[in-house]
């Protein structure tokens, strides 16, 4: 199969929904003519047209805003939020619109619409365009959270999205856009709810998210030279969760860490660690383990940098430590 | 260190016993899981085991006393060491005050009913735990695997699974489920450890078990002398205590069965696939007995002093024969509950009668008895008061008998019924109004039940 990155794989997911349906239209900053900063809505404009890939202003809570009242009047809007870090001035658009008014007018009315947003340190960009902290959409009823790791799943993910009639938070990962796999030209879907077990193991359960799946399959290879068998488990959306796959992975290797890029405390890994605990607590040899950033902000020095982002050098010790609780 | 020697909770109801005999002297070495005293409570004799190993280095209270439940009652010293300056200025001949059982009480953990308090809990894990791994925990449950035995070798001496399937191997298995004297006592008499039910924590095998397998083994045959164990002291103070307080007087009634035998059958299979429980005519005559007294409060009382209390709840006793004796747990609120929660606690309770399992709450909180011998070819028979009951029933064998009907000579199905009432407590005219009713009860059973 031929291959496309993990920005390619979207950017022909927008064009084949564009193509397939007209009301989908795209808001954000500069992603007409410059094709976004991350290249993911590059040529749209010329294919499409102004009228349908709109460059906005630097006013997101504007455009986010006005993009629900497209999708409760009837159009499919897909904005690009240029880092997460500024959600947070959209979060009233958020929180108390997008994710209120189907259940407010009930049921009555819908907010088919995908908010694009992306996540991760690694590129020098300092603490307010680095963060992680997409948990946050997971704490609020009535929105989905995407949250692929590879293209093949960013693209089915997307036309997923799209399709759904409920507000999706589609969270990317900086260091993934250029990451290459095998994505099939057809239009698929990849129905929310259900993880995907990236590697068979038997001895560790890694739940791991975004780029934390790269880094972890990295790890496998490692750490099967030592004898350890690591199974990896990528939800690929945080709402809905797929508990069932989660439960039964940890039912079989009675170990369980989980490696999120987002904070430790009230994370990613803090829920399913919870959840593990209150749904699966009989199954556990060992202490589960969180492989999280630190609570700190994001640092500018690149060294430091390097030291923060969770990688193989964080996650090597936690399973070793884990796999003494034979 | 030294371990403290407790009296054990005996059961919810339970708040004080008597030390009937010390079993060691003061400085005699002790083992551990060893029957140390006996002490004996309203409803029954317990042996109690050491808790630790080591020397009994000091008694403190005396046999034939009376204190209440978790009373500091010895200490047991490491060999060679000194008792502690606090334990030495205790007095041996304490009374049974309550100053005592407060202190204690703070200092105790409270161990469960019918368990000797687990002191080595206490010095494996200073936390006042084990330490172990959810997992291997729940594998140790399922296991009946006691965690006491089992030493961990995880990160800071944790409890890992590993450890645990290596204590549930055969050989250390067996080891693990026998108390120390249990296992010497049956190598001495070459008993198979095998199949013995155990009585203590998850199922160990306990001395009084093994002890249990050898009286089986030798039936009573003529010029054998039999000592009294602890159950059998019970049935005997109790029962002679019954007979010659509480002036006994005896009713007898003929019910004729065929309406109640039918209706059984005729709702046998759609009950049994709506609750899966498969009913029994004892469990329609708990109910009518039950209804019937809600009637006639009187027999659900007990006399005390110069007062008669008519209890607030109907709690049925059923006569369970064991090998050993008799034992009468009681069905909570038999009249407030369906029949299939009656036929539930009825299984259970006598499945657990049989394997030694009752608590004292349920043996105790019984206010009226039915005693059955209905699988026995006996026509009926009389019973002694269960103290201190009011009443208590008695069926005999269900026979077939003939009978004339409109002049035509018809079979019939009759079960005799027997009634002992409390003569201070219940007038005759109570006590034959009681069993006529109850037998119009039991041949209407269509009116009876209609509100289960």
């Amino acid at each position: 199969m031929r291959e496309l990155t993990y920005a390619q794989a979207i950017n022909e997911a927008l064009r084949q929904c564009m193509k397939e349906d007209e009301r989908v239209i795209l808001l954000g900053e500069d992603i007409g003519v410059y094709g976004g900063i991350f290249q993911v809505t590059a040529g749209l404009l010329n294919e499409f047209g102004p009228e349908r890939v709109i460059d906005m202003p630097i006013a997101e809570a504007g455009f986010t805003g006005a993009s629900v009242g497209a999708a409760l009047t009837g159009m499919r809007p897909v904005v690009e939020i240029m880092f997460i870090d500024f959600t947070t001035v959209c979060m009233d658009m958020i929180i108390n619109q997008m994710a209120k008014m189907h259940y407010m007018f009930g049921g009555r009315g819908k907010v088919p619409m995908v908010l694009r947003i992306n996540i991760g340190a690694g590129r020098g960009a300092a603490a307010q365009h680095s963060q992680s902290f997409h948990a946050l959409f997971m704490h609020i009823p009535g929105l989905y959270v995407a949250a692929p790791s590879t293209p093949y799943d960013a693209k089915g993910l997307m036309i997923e999205a799209i399709k759904n009639d409920n507000p999706v938070i589609f969270v990317e990962h900086k260091k993934l856009y250029v990451e290459k796999g095998p994505v099939p030209e057809e239009i698929y879907t990849i129905p929310f709810g259900e993880a995907e077990v990236k590697r068979k193991g038997s001895d560790i359960t890694i739940v791991a998210t975004h780029a934390m799946v790269i880094r972890s399959l990295r790890l496998a290879e490692e750490a099967a030279k030592e004898g350890i068998d690591l199974e990896i488990v990528d939800p690929r959306t945080l709402t809905p969760l797929d508990k069932v796959t989660i439960l039964e992975s940890v039912k079989k290797t009675g170990r369980l860490l989980v490696a999120d890029e987002g904070h430790k405390t009230c994370g990613v890994a803090a829920e399913i660690s919870a959840m593990v605990a209150e749904e699966g607590i009989f199954d556990l040899k060992a202490p589960v383990v969180r492989v999280c950033s630190p609570d700190t902000p994001v640092p500018f020095s690149p060294p430091l940098e390097q030291a923060y982002i969770p990688d193989v050098k964080d996650l090597l010790p936690a399973i070793k430590r884990m796999m003494e609780y034979a | 260190m030294a371990t403290e020697v407790v009296v054990p909770m005996l059961g919810i109801t339970v708040e004080k016993g008597t030390i009937l005999e010390w079993m060691k002297k003061e400085g005699d070495p002790v083992e551990k899981g060893e029957i140390i005293f006996i002490v004996e409570t309203e409803k029954v004799t317990t042996e109690v085991e050491s808790p630790a190993s080591g020397i009994l280095a000091k008694v403190i209270v005396p046999a034939g006393v009376e204190v209440p439940v978790l009373t500091l009652v010895a200490v047991i010293t490491e060999p060679g060491e000194e008792l502690p300056a606090k334990y030495a200025a205790l007095s041996t001949q304490v009374p049974p005050v309550e100053a005592e059982k407060v202190s204690q009480a703070e200092q105790v953990p409270t161990p469960m009913p019918h368990q000797v308090r687990p002191a080595e809990v206490a010095e494996a894990a200073p936390g006042g735990a084990i330490k172990v791994v959810p997992a291997a925990r729940k594998l140790a449950q399922d296991k009946g695997l006691d965690l006491e035995t089992v030493s961990g070798t995880g990160p800071g001496g944790i409890i890992v699974i590993r450890d645990v399937e290596a204590a549930l191997k055969p050989g250390p298995e067996l080891a693990a489920k026998v108390s120390t004297l249990a296992g010497r006592l049956a190598k001495k008499e070459g008993i198979l450890l095998q199949g013995i039910e155990g009585t203590g924590v998850r199922g160990r095998i306990m001395r009084a078990d093994v002890e249990r397998v050898i009286e089986e083994a030798t039936a009573p045959s003529l010029g054998k002398v039999i000592p009294m164990d602890s159950i059998r002291r019970v049935i005997a103070r109790r029962m002679s205590e019954s007979a010659f307080t509480a002036p006994h007087i005896y009713f007898f009634t003929d019910v004729w069965m065929d309406p109640l035998l039918n209706f059984r059958r005729d709702i046998l299979p759609n009950f049994e696939e709506k609750f899966g429980l498969r009913l029994s005519i004892n469990d329609l005559l708990i109910k009518a007995v039950a209804l019937n007294i809600l009637d006639f409060p009187l027999l659900n009382a007990t006399f005390k002093g110069q007062e008669i209390y008519i209890l607030p709840e109907v709690n049925m006793g059923l006569a369970v024969a064991l090998p050993d004796g008799l034992i009468v747990p009681a069905i909570a609120r038999a009249d407030k509950i369906g029949l299939a929660e009656i036929i539930r606690q009825r299984a259970d309770l006598v499945q657990r009668a049989r394997s030694g399992k009752l608590s004292m709450d349920e043996i105790e909180r019984g206010t009226f008895t039915i005693s059955s011998l209905n699988q026995y070819d006996i026509t009926y028979f009389t019973a002694i008061l269960n103290p201190p009951q009011s009443g208590i029933l008695t069926v005999g064998k269900t026979r077939d008998e003939l009978t004339l009907v409109d002049g035509a000579v018809k079979e019939k199905r009759v079960t005799s019924f027997g009634l002992s009432v409390d003569h201070r407590i219940i007038d005759g005219t109570v006590a034959a109004d009681f069993l006529q009713n109850l037998k119009w009860k039991l041949e209407r059973p269509a009116l009876t039940f209609l509100n289960l």
